[in-house]
């Protein structure tokens, strides 16, 4: 009954707690305000999208909504680099210690 | 004995298809013209996959086998089935289609497909693999009380399966039809016989191979095609952009949003459904028991959303590639429109570019498709009812491994005779908005009770059971009194709510109502479970005590 409010305590479980919530709020809000900053642009002004990028046809909005994909693929990418950098290791931690406790 | 009754199964299935293939290839003239690399590919696709779940059925025999492929699949191999699972004939002849009749707008779908994995990964992969066995109610009831929980969750799960289904189903007779010359209760049936079939003997580890496979012919289809339609352009999006506002009847206006999203409501209605849906399905969040631990529930999140952005880009150069390709070439269309729908646009490229041999790969790639992205459907839905709702209502928490495979086995073939029996009733039914309302559905009620039940300490079984409840029906009434419904299916002549995407309203109405009733909740069970909390929280974050959750 103990044992979950034991590993509370230690100081490795602080600092896991705290790195999630430094990399996973940041990235979500991230994401969150990309997505919808385009879907409120598509919605209130389409025709701003529509402007070509340069000389050519290609537009502002194709640029965004394919940039807005290669973006999903970069925060997963961050993600998964910072966490098996620095969560791993504490839960890997965390767990040892946990094992010690039984 | 139950492997005998699957090599009888499969060998009488073989005989029809072979029968079936013979009797299409005879009245070549009445339907389609027959593509007989089709027909040998879609063959060889069967034959293979029931090799498979041969092979799978010997494996699969205790319910942690039929529910999860016994937590043994690789990240790498799971996130290729999520995306298989994830990328279905719809979405690919579906935003391909878009692409090709207005541009910019089936970016739009693209995207939103896209975005709600980020969200899958930060929020939800591992809390749910270290906190569930083998459904999101695991998780939801992990610390509130099985009973409503489950039955709240296993409703939320089978209303988006049976929608999705359909929607699948009914594209999959449609496209069979054209494709392969097949009358379309047949098409229906035999999709219906072979994603029982895998799901019934070979469970998840079928089930995900099958996944695999398509995943691998899909994406290597796929690619091919749009390496074929750059080339066409010199590898220069710019000339490709540069011919198809050329000969599309819309000129410029197709690089810039149209038609599709015409109000600030609907748009980020549609964006909500979008996001947060995703992170609801039932069939994609069954995948992540599939795997060992939170380490591997991340990796396949991010195998999955690179693969599915990739995946997307494709079926956008494809349409585009469409634009030009087709609309030059009076062959592919018929009294001015395309041959098939606009939906046929991606195939009917495949012969532009590639001649017979190139339909025939693409024809049963999509085919593949439909087979594979129904039999992860058809196992979820089966598990609601076998793991959630027999397992606690009939066997009332007492575990019996026997009984309840036996339950998940039968739930399995009733899904699949409803299945059937729906896609055929809604043969000549608009059900293009079953995939968004099975999407709302799932960011409306799923979404919000899983999300709170591992972050939010104040949640209660109350609140739970009475905001998601809400949400679920906020999101089908809302669905059936709007447009899509009420005027496009039912044909009455003005719609009673103006929107088409109700997420706005619902997915705030889910969790405005999860909140209030939550925190009015101050009876004895409430403070239980507040008190439960701390514990369930270091769980989500360590995975400490899953190894030893598994075993009983």
């Amino acid at each position: 009954m103990n044992h979950p409010e034991q590993i509370r305590q230690m100081p490795e479980y602080v600092a896991l707690t705290q790195a999630r919530k430094k990399i996973v709020w940041p990235l979500s809000i991230a994401i969150i305000a990309v997505y919808f900053a385009l879907i409120l642009i598509i919605a209130f002004w389409p025709a701003s999208l529509g402007a070509p990028i340069g000389e050519g046809v290609t537009s502002i909005g194709i640029a965004l909504g394919l940039g807005v994909i290669i973006f999903c693929m970069v925060i997963t990418g961050i993600y998964v680099t910072y966490a098996n950098r620095v969560i791993e290791p504490l839960t890997r931690a965390i767990a040892q210690k946990a094992g010690a406790l039984k | 004995m139950n492997v005998k009754a699957l090599t009888a199964l499969s060998f009488f299935t073989a005989i029809s298809l072979i029968g079936l293939s013979t009797t299409a290839l005879a009245d070549t003239a009445a339907k389609a013209p027959v593509n007989l690399t089709a027909i040998v590919m879609f063959l060889a696709f069967v034959c293979v996959t029931l090799g498979i779940t041969y092979w799978a059925a010997r494996r699969t025999k205790t319910t942690a086998d039929f529910y999860a492929a016994g937590g043994g699949i690789g990240g790498f191999q799971n996130g290729l089935a999520i995306a298989g699972d994830y990328m279905s004939a719809a979405s690919f002849l579906g935003i391909a289609g878009l692409v090709y009749m207005s541009g910019f707008d089936g970016l739009i779908y693209a995207i939103g497909f896209l975005v709600g994995w980020p969200i899958v990964l930060l929020l939800i992969a591992e809390p749910l693999r270290n906190l569930g066995k083998y459904t999101f109610a695991d998780v939801a009831s992990f610390r509130l009380q099985q009973k409503p929980i489950r039955i709240l969750a296993a409703s939320g799960s089978l209303v988006t399966v049976i929608f999705y289904l359909i929607a699948q189903l009914v594209g999959a007779g449609k496209l069979i039809e054209v494709l392969f010359g097949l009358p379309y209760e047949t098409a229906v049936i035999i999709v219906g016989v072979l994603m029982t079939l895998y799901v019934t003997f070979g469970g998840m580890l079928a089930t995900t191979w099958v996944q695999l496979i398509k995943a691998i012919l899909l994406l290597s289809g796929a690619s091919l095609m749009a390496l074929l339609v750059m080339a066409h352009f010199g590898f220069s999006f710019e000339n490709m952009f540069a011919e198809a506002v050329k000969v599309h009847s819309k000129g410029i206006a197709i690089m810039a949003p149209g038609t599709l999203v015409s109000d600030p409501i609907s748009a980020i209605s549609l964006g909500m459904a979008l996001m947060f849906g995703t992170a609801g399905l039932p069939h994609i969040l069954m995948r992540f028991f599939t795997v060992k631990d939170a380490v591997q529930a991340r990796r396949s999140v991010f195998y999955a959303t690179g693969f599915i952005g990739y995946f997307y880009i494709l079926t956008f150069i494809i349409g585009f590639g469409a634009i030009v390709l087709l609309l030059n070439h009076p062959d592919y269309f018929a009294d001015g429109k395309l041959v098939g729908g606009t939906n046929m646009a991606a195939i009917h490229l495949s012969q532009a570019l590639g001649g017979d041999l190139l339909l025939g790969f693409i024809s049963a790639v999509a085919f593949a498709t439909i087979l594979a992205v129904v039999s992860g459907l058809t196992l979820a839905g089966s598990s609601a009812i076998s793991h959630d709702l027999y397992a606690t209502l009939v066997l009332k928490g007492e575990r019996n491994e026997k009984k309840e495979m036996r339950a998940s086995r039968i739930a399995t073939i009733c899904l699949g005779v409803i299945a059937v029996l729906l896609g055929i009733v809604f043969e000549n039914q608009n059900v293009a908005f079953m995939v968004g309302l099975a999407f709302c559905v799932a960011a409306s009620a799923n979404f919000p009770i899983l999300l709170l039940s591992m972050y939010w300490r104040k949640l209660t079984t109350r609140g739970a059971v009475i905001g998601g409840s809400i949400g679920l029906l906020t999101a089908l009434v809302l669905v059936i009194i709007g447009p899509t419904v009420w005027v496009d299916a039912l044909h009455f002549e003005q719609a009673i709510f103006p929107y088409k995407y109700p997420a706005i309203f619902s997915v705030s109405a889910a969790f405005f109502g999860i909140w209030l009733f939550s925190i009015l909740d101050k009876s004895k069970t409430a403070k239980a479970e507040e008190a439960a909390f701390d514990a369930q929280f270091v769980r989500s974050q360590t995975g400490i005590g899953i190894s030893e959750a598994a075993e009983h």
